[in-house]
């Protein structure tokens, strides 16, 4: 036990430590199978005091230094324990644009409280809690704290799509005094935030507010623009902008390539989940797209997407929702909460388990799903244990819709157009330790880079690229090192 | 917002809509199409665009009454304006000298395929088109169909007048024909039922046939799949590697065009819209 060294730099005077970590109020199982609102209700102000009360506001700030976006958590938790809302909300606002997405949707107990002093006593603060209490705060004190803003620098910078990264880099070079002009493809701004994860998780309403926040920094968003369509990427840097950060995000949706994929009702994840939470299909018909589901659906994945997809099914009607994965529960890249909570709404999990075909009603609509059963590998060198088919294992599932959620590609549009740009076999962006691709001018982060990750990972390779681009900007050079046109040249003939 | 600059019926239910959308058109290329949404609680559907002004900024599309959206559309006049309008999007159409080119159209396909007709023309392609409607009062466009086109074959349901029965009767004269009067290339705009039809009879002779693929969209740039079939034994997605596709190579026709009317009940109102032993209904 080395709890009693680290807790040495803890406040003087001795106090006992509480390892009573508040709850958080969710709506119950039986009512959240029926309808889309939020999930985790948030804690009242009283239950907020009684967490942070718990932050025993240790030297190391361990905490921080677990937070992608170097947070400044133990001051924010002081202000709430001096009860003082105003100042966290803006000890909050320093570090982040999107409190209210982050302490909804971070994976705090990988990161920030998983890093917590007290987390050796298996009770670390429920540090994303309490920044969802804020951010929640103050959504309903009208206007919004706002930062102090630098001087214009008169320099102007394209960021390209408005999801979690690109909001990120937009707001931290718009108080750096850049101007900033925010391109999105889709109709609203927030990119995955709006499209991909529901309602219940993250209410669309305070992803708005959060892109409204971002705008009022003074960042031009500009809807209904693709990248690699409307402008390449070359047009960008030939006319206004000084530099560009790429965030365009997810791409094609991946499929299993096994026989019956494109049955009717076998959908992708994102086309599912598009439909239910971008197009608010399951307000239909006030909204207009409809979606189709059946009464058993499989979801094929063992993500976060998945829990999604799975949660989102149950809701929109289906009696029975499976979600198969070809490993176990341990393995599973969902966070468990988000098991957790699939499971509390009836979910069933199928594990070691993959689908080798899906069968026809006869009329090319899918009835049912051939899997063959699993088992891992002994570990291999790397320490993963590979899953494999047990030979003549083969079964049969009844299933009237599928959705498949094995992740995407990265989206195609601004490499295929830009011959210059440096990407990997896999097609994600390459890029170095701060954020730079192979070509002049641009950044890049987001799933354009990881291929897929988490909303809070995005952003945090959004905060290293904006403070690289920001250095490159204010480094005095004026319209700088236009990419020679020669080397272009040899490239793309 | 995207205003409605012009609005034109064409036809009984057949609209033209032109849509001030300088950024679209400025880019715009033939066999392109656009997604647009109506309000804020309306849907993402895509149109060929049939015409466009890079001068004016404006961009032209031609639809029929089937649905909820279409019939919304209907009912949109100059100084209405749409939410969003996204485009161009897809690939263009492949255009180059071929030599004689068949064209096959219906539907927006007598607007949509001009602007195609148009650069094959200038490639200085020798055009047979074949127009095929369901009544000569259900024809539109006829001008410009025959100023670019050498001849222009009308398949209008009815006997008589120059008028050919049916597009695949039509069809199959042309390819008696072959090679003596040879066809170098064909390309569809039509109905999925058909393209595949034309698909089947072009292949015993080997000639190309482009068909232009309408499978159910949401976001049209690369992310949801709903448009995806399959080509040449691999996943195709219509909308960033198509609309355009090689007919030959589209493998599971049947399934795609099941998929292409899993709204067909909540989506089209149209009474009648249904095709003869369709699996959906």
């Amino acid at each position: 036990m080395t709890d009693e060294k680290e807790t040495k730099g803890a406040p003087a005077k001795k106090q006992k430590l509480n390892l009573n970590r508040v709850d958080m109020p969710k709506q119950s199982e039986h009512e959240r199978r029926h309808n889309f609102d939020e999930v985790a209700l948030g804690y009242t102000w009283e239950l907020a005091k009684e967490e942070a009360s718990r932050c025993i506001q240790c030297k190391k700030r361990p905490c921080q230094q677990g937070c992608p976006v170097n947070i400044d958590i133990p001051d924010f938790i002081a202000a709430l324990q001096r009860e003082d809302i105003e100042e966290a909300a803006k000890v909050l606002k320093r570090k982040t644009s999107l409190p209210g997405v982050c302490g909804r949707v971070c994976p705090q107990e990988l990161q920030c409280e998983e890093a917590c002093t007290l987390n050796k006593k298996g009770a670390p603060v429920a540090i994303g809690r309490l920044e969802r209490f804020i951010a929640d705060w103050e959504r309903t004190q009208g206007t919004p704290t706002m930062p102090e803003m630098a001087p214009s620098t008169g320099k102007k910078v394209a960021v390209v799509g408005s999801g979690p990264s690109g909001l990120t880099v937009a707001s931290d070079l718009a108080i750096l005094g850049h101007q900033v002009v925010l391109f999105e493809a889709l109709h609203v701004a927030g990119g995955v935030l709006m499209y991909g994860i529901p309602q219940f998780r993250l209410p669309k309403e305070i992803v708005q507010r959060e892109v409204q926040y971002v705008q009022s920094l003074g960042v031009d968003l500009r809807l209904n623009t693709v990248i690699g369509i409307n402008y390449s990427l070359d047009e960008l840097l030939r006319t206004d902008y000084d530099a560009v950060y790429l965030a365009p995000g997810a791409g094609l949706p991946k499929f299993l390539g096994v026989p019956g994929e494109n049955l009717n009702m076998v959908y992708s994840a994102n086309e599912f989940l598009t439909r239910t939470n971008l197009m608010k299909a399951y307000r239909y018909p006030e909204y207009a797209t409809p979606i189709k589901m059946g009464k058993k659906v499989a979801v094929i994945g063992g993500g976060n997407v998945a829990m999604d997809a799975a949660r989102c099914a149950v809701r929109l009607g289906a009696q029975e929702v499976y979600v198969i994965y070809r490993r176990t529960r341990a393995e599973m890249p969902a966070r468990l909460e988000e098991v957790e909570n699939a499971e509390e709404e009836g979910i069933q999990f199928h594990f070691l388990c993959n689908p080798t075909a899906f069968l026809s009603d006869g009329r090319n609509n899918v009835a049912a799903m051939e899997l063959i059963r699993m088992k891992l590998t002994e570990p291999d060198e790397s320490g993963r244990r590979r899953p494999v088919p047990i030979p003549g294992s083969e079964y049969i599932l009844d299933v009237d819709t599928v959705v498949v959620s094995l992740g995407t590609s990265p989206n195609p549009l601004i490499p295929s157009t830009t011959p210059d740009l440096n990407v990997t076999r896999w097609g994600t962006v390459v890029i170095d330790e701060r954020g730079r691709t192979s070509k002049a001018r641009v950044w890049a982060g987001g799933d354009i880079v990881s291929g897929g990750a988490t909303v809070i990972s995005a952003m945090g390779e959004g905060r290293i690229a904006a403070a690289s681009m920001h250095e490159y900007l204010s480094n005095g050079q004026k319209k700088i090192i236009p990419p020679s046109p020669a080397q272009d040249d040899d490239k793309t003939q | 917002m995207y205003p409605i600059v012009d609005h034109e019926v064409l036809a009984p239910r057949v609209h033209r809509l032109r849509v001030k959308a300088p950024v679209v058109a400025e880019k715009a290329k033939p066999g392109q199409f656009v997604i647009l949404i109506i309000d804020e609680k309306g849907e993402r559907v895509p149109f060929t665009i049939s015409d466009w002004d890079t001068g004016a900024g404006t961009v032209d599309f031609v639809f029929i009454e089937v649905g909820k959206t279409t019939q919304q559309l209907a009912g949109l006049q100059p100084g209405d304006a749409l939410l969003s309008f996204i485009g161009p999007l897809g690939r263009p159409a492949e255009v180059d000298h071929y030599g004689h080119v068949v064209s096959v159209l219906s539907g927006y396909g007598l607007a949509a395929m001009v602007p195609i007709l148009k650069a094959l023309k200038e490639k200085g392609n020798t055009l047979t088109t074949i127009v095929q409607a369901p009544d000569p009062e259900r024809l539109f466009g006829q001008k410009p169909l025959e100023e670019l086109s050498d001849t222009v074959i009308w398949a209008l349901g009815t006997k008589g007048d120059g008028m050919m029965e049916s597009t695949t009767v039509a069809m199959r004269k042309l390819l008696n024909q072959h090679p003596r009067r040879r066809i170098d290339r064909v390309i569809a705009m039509c109905s999925l039922c058909l393209m595949r039809v034309l698909s089947e009879m072009t292949r015993p002779y080997g000639i190309k046939t482009m068909v232009h693929l309408t499978p159910v969209m949401v976001d049209g740039t690369g992310m949801c799949g709903a448009c995806r079939l399959s080509v040449g034994r691999t996943n195709r997605f219509a909308c960033v590697h198509g609309p355009e596709f090689d007919g030959h190579e589209v493998d599971g026709w049947e399934v795609l065009m099941a998929r292409r009317c899993t709204y067909a009940d909540e989506s089209i109102l149209q009474q009648g819209f249904q095709c003869r032993g369709c699996s959906q209904w």
